[in-house]
């Protein structure tokens, strides 16, 4: 009878062995967070101690792994392809949605579609700042915007890049203020353009609150605006653009996301890592010290948010259209 | 100045209590490695290293980084001069006379040269730092996109000038370079370029993965060819030390190499990589044996390894003074302190004296540190050489993947060192110089934006470089040079370079 026993112990274990594989709690292996640019950046910054926090949650190693290349293309298009079993996952930016918009106007095909990641959660969202040059005139966004419609294409802003996460916001300006025209100098991103309007190679960019609070400071450069939906900590005494009667509002931020097809279960759990992730003390006092408030949104809400930023986006990329080469 | 001395002296407070030396010792300690290991550079060790100074303070992330970074221009030396295969992209041009010196039997010596150069340039250009950093950072800021392409094109033109041997196959390549730059996203407009739907290759064909293939790759390759294995050269002990005569013939190429590096330092871009090329061209036009370069000149190696890392310095001069970075390191390094809350801008200075300070007194203490270090290194460096090719040039080969590998965690990368290695080997079958194809390749995206950029800033006029007189005076001297080329050219004398390539002729036969 005991023999007997033990047989079919063992066979009911045997035959367990498979089915606890196929339906293995998750986690049970190392998670890698995707970080599409280099180690330093917003994104890697929000990455690094978010994975510290949900290490402490969920047990399991929680790695960090830098594929930066194309603007954030490369990593982005890996986490797309890579098998959406929650193990792999992107911390992506506002430039998520602005990729396969670029494509799409020069009629190529993306390297991936917005269509392929789930958002787990929105972790933090920046307003970007009008900085001007404080040699320059402008004490008010109606003064610049009052010149440059008497000097159309005259005043010069500079951008961390192309249909980059910068250049949109100045342009929604532009539109919102009767379709101006400045002139545009990219530059490869937030240091050089800083530098180019600390030089007065530009007049003007729309910058991320911590790189120009400085500068600002030092009385090199003057903020006129910011474009978020109330008044920055940093700057009280800015105004927001809609506070000026413009209709516009822009973020720059950044959210986790998994691609498309993870298990729903599996989805479940990490949104709950990443709720509990965000209330971290670490966490946020990491976040406090790059100088960037957490705005956290969980799934839903954050569907709601990306869909309609995502839409607005694409509309300034196309009324931008196709930058014709000098 | 007695105020600068008093600000050093509680910077050397700072940068001699234990945990500093330590994160200085670690930095330079690593820096070395990263330097040797052929792939690997300062930028791909400063930001696999980033996050783990997280967890370190301001003061000591930012020297333990930079220890890395200065560290990196010593240890790169080392492999260009015992195999041709340069540590990292700023060891391109020590490859040429490094190499050729080691076939000589004088590895030690140039190897000791290299270490006492860079000491020398590192230790020289921190007190150009300390003395001349906000002046010069302001100075900086008045060069726009037009003066950079002034800039650029003068450096080619000199270049160009300075050039012995067949003039037309070294533009041959330097343009071959330039095209090699003009893979990926165009900044300009956001289009993809020769990428053929693959993503990787829209940053470009990047600079390591080049000059590891031109160089490295494509040496093993030449190696491997020949009928009979290279001779193992046995060093000798007392053949370890640079003699009388090639301390005198270092000593100026180290002091122009010092000043060259770190104005060049402060311009953006890939400053220590283009310090070390100018600095080849200047020695080999002031030396009074040009007709040695190529074959073992101690000024081929003392000058350019100088300026690569004086140019760490000069990097660090508008990141310090103005809290904007110069090229992608001092961009990780400014990442570094951020995280740590401390704004970098124009008040770093007054706001973060000990940082500071202390900074500037850590990288003094580094350097003698990295002499320390490197100094016996040579002597067991130069063992490597005992080492049987059969089993030296696989290890070689395994590391360069790696390390080149490890900078993005990219397989195109690795292709891309293969490809090239094979290219880097059908020229030099056919006498082709590989050294200006990499200059090329870092020249490339920096002029090719420059000029789009000021075309954008004039609306599309070319009157912008005239009207600008930093501009316009670069360019004059860029004329004046192409007509002094011209005057020797219409009156059928011999210039210099042509006397050279006759002797070198003669030397041949």
């Amino acid at each position: 009878m005991t023999a007997l026993r033990a047989v079919l112990l063992a066979l009911a274990l045997l035959s367990a062995a498979p089915v606890a594989a196929a339906d293995e709690p998750y986690p049970s292996r190392p998670l890698t967070i995707v970080v599409p640019f280099p180690p330093g950046g917003i994104a890697d910054l929000t990455a690094r101690p978010l994975a510290a926090a949900m290490e402490r949650l969920v047990k399991q190693p929680v790695v960090v792994s830098n594929k930066a290349g194309a603007g954030g293309g490369v990593g982005a298009q890996s986490v797309a392809i890579a098998k959406p079993d929650g193990y792999t996952l992107l911390l992506g930016l506002v430039s998520i949605s602005l990729l396969p918009e670029r494509d799409a106007l020069f009629g190529q095909k993306p390297a991936y579609t917005r269509d392929q990641f789930v958002g787990i959660a929105r972790l933090n969202a920046d307003p970007p700042v009008l900085a001007v040059n404080a040699e320059l005139p402008w004490k008010s966004v109606k003064e610049l915007l009052d010149d440059a419609r008497k000097r159309p294409g005259e005043i010069t802003y500079a951008s961390s890049g192309i249909y980059g996460a910068s250049h949109v916001p100045l342009e929604m300006l532009l539109q919102a203020g009767g379709g101006l025209k400045m002139r545009h100098l990219p530059t490869t991103g937030g240091g050089p353009a800083t530098t180019a309007v600390l030089g007065k190679h530009a007049a003007l960019w729309a910058s991320p609150p911590a790189l120009a609070l400085p500068h600002a400071k030092a009385g090199k450069m003057r903020v006129l605006a910011t474009w978020g939906a109330t008044r920055l900590a940093a700057f009280p005494d800015v105004p927001t653009l809609k506070e000026l009667g413009y209709d516009v509002e822009y973020y720059l931020w950044a959210g986790l996301f998994t691609p498309r097809g993870t298990p729903a279960a599996t989805v479940k759990a990490l949104r709950d890592a990443v709720r509990q992730s965000v209330q971290d003390p670490e966490f946020r006092s990491a976040m406090e010290k790059a100088q960037t408030p957490i705005a956290y949104q969980d799934a839903d809400e954050f569907k709601a948010f990306w869909d309609k930023d995502a839409h607005t986006l694409a509309e300034v990329v196309k009324r931008i259209g196709k930058v014709e080469d000098k | 100045m007695l105020e600068t001395l008093g600000n050093l002296g509680a910077g050397f407070s700072v940068a001699l209590s234990p945990p500093i030396l330590f994160y200085a010792f670690v930095g330079c300690v690593i820096g070395t490695l990263v330097g040797v290991l052929p792939g690997v550079g300062p930028l791909a060790g400063i930001s696999l290293l980033l996050p783990a100074t997280f967890g370190l303070d301001a003061t000591r992330a930012i020297v333990m980084l930079a220890g890395i970074y200065y560290g990196a221009m010593y240890g790169g030396s080392t492999t260009s001069i015992l195999m041709r295969i340069p540590g990292e992209a700023a060891s391109v041009m020590t490859c040429i006379d490094g190499y050729a010196m080691a076939r000589k039997g004088r590895a030690g010596a140039a190897l000791a040269i290299a270490a006492v150069g860079s000491y020398v340039a590192g230790t020289g250009s921190i007190v150009g730092l300390m003395a001349l950093a906000p002046p010069l950072a302001t100075f900086a800021l008045r060069f726009g996109p037009p003066e950079y392409t002034a800039l650029y094109v003068l450096g080619l033109l000199v270049l160009a000038y300075m050039s012995s041997g067949s003039m037309v196959k070294s533009l041959a390549m330097a343009a071959l370079g330039l095209l090699l730059g003009m893979v990926g996203i165009d900044q300009m407009t956001g289009y993809f370029r020769y990428a053929y739907g693959v993503v990787e290759l829209g940053d470009g064909l990047g600079v390591v993965p080049v000059a590891v293939g031109l160089f490295g790759v494509a040496e093993i390759l030449a190696s491997a060819g020949q009928p009979a294995p290279p001779e193992v050269i046995k060093p000798r002990m007392r053949e370890l030390l640079p003699t009388r005569q090639e301390w005198r013939e270092s000593g100026w190429p180290i002091a122009r190499g010092t000043v060259l590096g770190f104005l060049i330092g402060i311009l953006p871009g890939s400053a220590h990589i283009i310090a070390s090329f100018v600095s080849y061209a200047v020695e080999k036009r002031w030396s009074r044996h040009p007709e040695q370069f190529g074959h073992g000149a101690v000024a081929g190696v003392a000058g350019p390894e100088s300026a690569n890392n004086s140019a760490t310095s000069g990097a660090m001069v508008p990141m310090l003074a103005l809290g904007v970075p110069s090229g992608p390191i001092p961009a990780v390094m400014l990442a570094a302190i951020m995280v740590h809350g401390v704004a970098p801008g124009p008040l770093l200075i007054q706001q973060q004296p000990q940082l500071f300070w202390g900074f500037i007194a850590s990288m003094y203490v580094g350097n003698v540190m990295l002499l320390i270090l490197n100094l016996p290194l040579v002597g067991l460096f130069v063992n490597i050489l005992r080492v049987p090719y059969p089993y030296l040039y696989p290890a070689i080969l395994i590391f360069a993947t790696l390390g080149v590998y490890a900078v993005n965690n990219s397989v195109v990368d690795v292709w891309i060192m293969l490809v090239t290695g094979l290219l880097g080997w059908l020229l030099r079958k056919l006498d082709f110089e590989t050294a200006p194809v990499v200059l090329g390749v870092v020249l490339a995206p920096l002029l090719e934006l420059s000029l789009r950029q000021s075309l954008a800033m004039s609306d599309g006029h070319y009157g912008i470089f005239v009207q600008r007189p930093i501009a316009a005076t670069l360019l004059a001297a860029g004329a004046a040079l192409v007509l002094l080329n011209l005057y020797s050219f219409v009156r059928r004398g011999l210039d210099w370079r042509a006397k050279l390539a006759l002797a070198e002729k003669g030397e041949a036969q």
